[in-house]
């Protein structure tokens, strides 16, 4: 069982480690992290829309479209916010001014469209091509105009301020010639040779989309998660920074099919995960929580009391590194097999109708039988699964605690730890 | 002392705060603790700390962290796993006394 953990130390942590901390990725993820706030109260709006009992759901039906106003601005512009804020964080970490990097990966963006003019009613970008949809579009014209101003910067190829000019203009400055080259550049592209950037990106990218909605899509990021985990190395961060952009893409299309009264097409979006798989934390270790309070071993017994209300909202990383699970051959197996099985269930569960697929962004600090309910726009059908997934994860845990129970009382380590909870 | 706790969003690290402060207060240090994630880290961590604790999910991120911590002239140290849960604050201390004294 050692050797698992040598193997995993060798060769998949240093590469997913290096891949998710390489510059580029690292900028998406900070980027998109720092969009998440208005997608989770962008898509409240959704629930209040679309509210789960009829009788306000009808109430609310006639103000459908002003209700969703906020949505739109938020949810519905995703990928405009994201393309400043990976700018943003993209220059920074090149140490370049952060601002001048998010300005010019947005106008990058935006100038990837082509607006539509209304006679009489003005000119109009069609916001399709700004939403969470467009993400893809959003992360490589960021990547490009800041490697723009890096390079531009790099050859001093910057107008130079006298003396006494304050630091603030100079630098806004400095994006002047990296703006000169990156926003006709586009629009030859985009305007006189007709190609269409936005289309190309989103094809290129479309395969990796709809992988990340099959059930193969679904189980390689919960398996690569847990291993990661089970050597102690935060795994959603690490995995999040790949494959959140394909998350976000999933969940736009699910929201806009709800908000269009449409059926839910994608499994795959983040919150499956959240919700269904990662009950008490990544690895579903609510099972092991709850089988350890009745365990005959002391230590077990507190650790799962000083554990049992951080796990209820999903925070585990005091049952990984308490128990500990990292590194314990005797729970490795059920900490990667749990997860598995339950996000099998689920799949099924939910490609079949059982339950509604998730659409909605809540926070990930709330129980899950409530995040369940909420982020499938109040389906109940979501709580029992989310009941019956702990009981099957208490299952498969039960025989693994049991064995990692006896070897604490046969080495006397039990209650060493008794003491100090009291 | 003031120490700098740094973990991946900052909600493990909040219980790991409690229980160094509980293990403080037992021993009668005098020690604040601050956990922030690792997006407002680079923005903290200027603030004058006399120690940065690295929690170990993201040690692989210690390099980055490392380098914003030398620009401010603060020791780093990562936290060993075994310290990182709710009863663990003994163990944290034992480490920060190695470096702090």
């Amino acid at each position: 069982m050692y050797k698992i953990f040598e193997l995993l130390d060798k060769y998949l942590i240093p590469f997913m480690t290096k891949l998710s901390e390489q510059r580029h990725l690292r900028a998406v993820r900070d980027g998109i992290i720092s969009t998440i706030p208005l997608i989770i109260v962008g898509s409240f709006f959704l629930i209040l829309a679309f509210p789960p009992i009829p009788s306000l759901a009808a109430a609310a039906k006639p103000y459908i479209g002003q209700i969703l106003i906020p949505f739109r601005m938020t949810m519905g512009l995703m990928a405009l916010y994201a393309s400043h804020s990976i700018g943003y964080h993209l220059a920074k970490s090149y140490k370049l001014d952060g601002v001048s990097g998010g300005i010019l990966a947005m106008a990058a963006f935006l100038l990837t469209s082509i607006p539509v003019v209304y006679p009489d009613k003005g000119i109009a970008l069609l916001m399709e091509n700004l939403g969470g949809g467009s993400m893809f579009v959003a992360i490589i014209m960021a990547i490009f105009a800041v490697e723009v101003l890096r390079f531009a910067k790099s050859r001093k190829l910057t107008i130079k301020m006298p003396e006494g000019v304050p630091d603030s203009v100079a630098k806004s400055f400095e994006a002047l010639i990296p703006a000169a080259v990156i926003i006709p550049v586009i629009w030859l592209v985009r305007v006189f040779l007709g190609f269409d950037i936005h289309h190309f990106v989103l094809q290129l990218f479309q395969p990796l989309v709809l992988a990340g909605n099959t059930l193969a899509g679904v189980l390689v990021p919960v398996v690569i998660i847990c291993l990661l985990w089970a050597t102690g190395i935060h795994g959603d961060s690490v995995v999040g920074s790949v494959a959140r952009p394909i998350w976000l893409v999933l969940l736009d299309q699910n929201i806009a099919a709800a908000a269009a009264g449409q059926p839910i097409p994608n499994i795959g979006p983040e919150p499956f995960f959240q919700w269904f798989v990662w009950i008490g934390g990544s690895g579903a270790t609510i099972g092991l929580v709850l089988v350890m309070f009745f365990s005959k071993a002391p230590y077990l017994r507190s650790m799962s009391k000083a554990t049992v209300l951080p796990s209820i909202c999903n925070i585990n990383e005091p049952v990984i590194f308490g128990v500990p699970v990292m590194l314990n051959p005797l729970l490795f197996l059920p900490f990667v097999l749990s997860p598995v099985v339950i996000a099998i269930l689920t799949y099924f569960v939910m490609d079949v109708g059982l339950v509604n697929k998730p659409y909605i962004l809540v926070p990930w600090t709330l129980p899950a039988p409530i995040g369940a309910y909420l982020s499938t726009g109040g389906d109940w059908r979501a709580i029992v699964l989310v009941f019956v997934n702990i009981v099957i994860t208490a299952v498969l845990y039960y025989p693994f605690f049991k064995a990692y129970e006896r070897k604490l009382i046969r080495e006397g380590a039990a209650g060493e730890l008794e003491e100090e909870t009291k | 002392m003031k120490l700098l706790l740094v973990c991946s969003g900052g909600m493990s690290s909040a219980i790991v705060v409690k229980a160094i402060e509980k293990e403080a207060a037992k021993t009668g240090q005098d020690i604040s603790v601050k956990s922030v994630g690792s997006g407002e880290y680079t923005e903290e961590v200027k603030n004058g700390w006399d120690l940065v604790l690295v929690a170990p999910q993201v040690r692989h991120r210690a390099d980055f962290f490392r380098e914003a911590a030398d620009e401010h002239k603060v020791p780093l140290i990562i936290i060993p796993p075994q310290g990182y849960n709710p009863m663990g604050g003994a163990v944290i201390l034992a480490e920060v006394k190695k470096i702090l004294g």
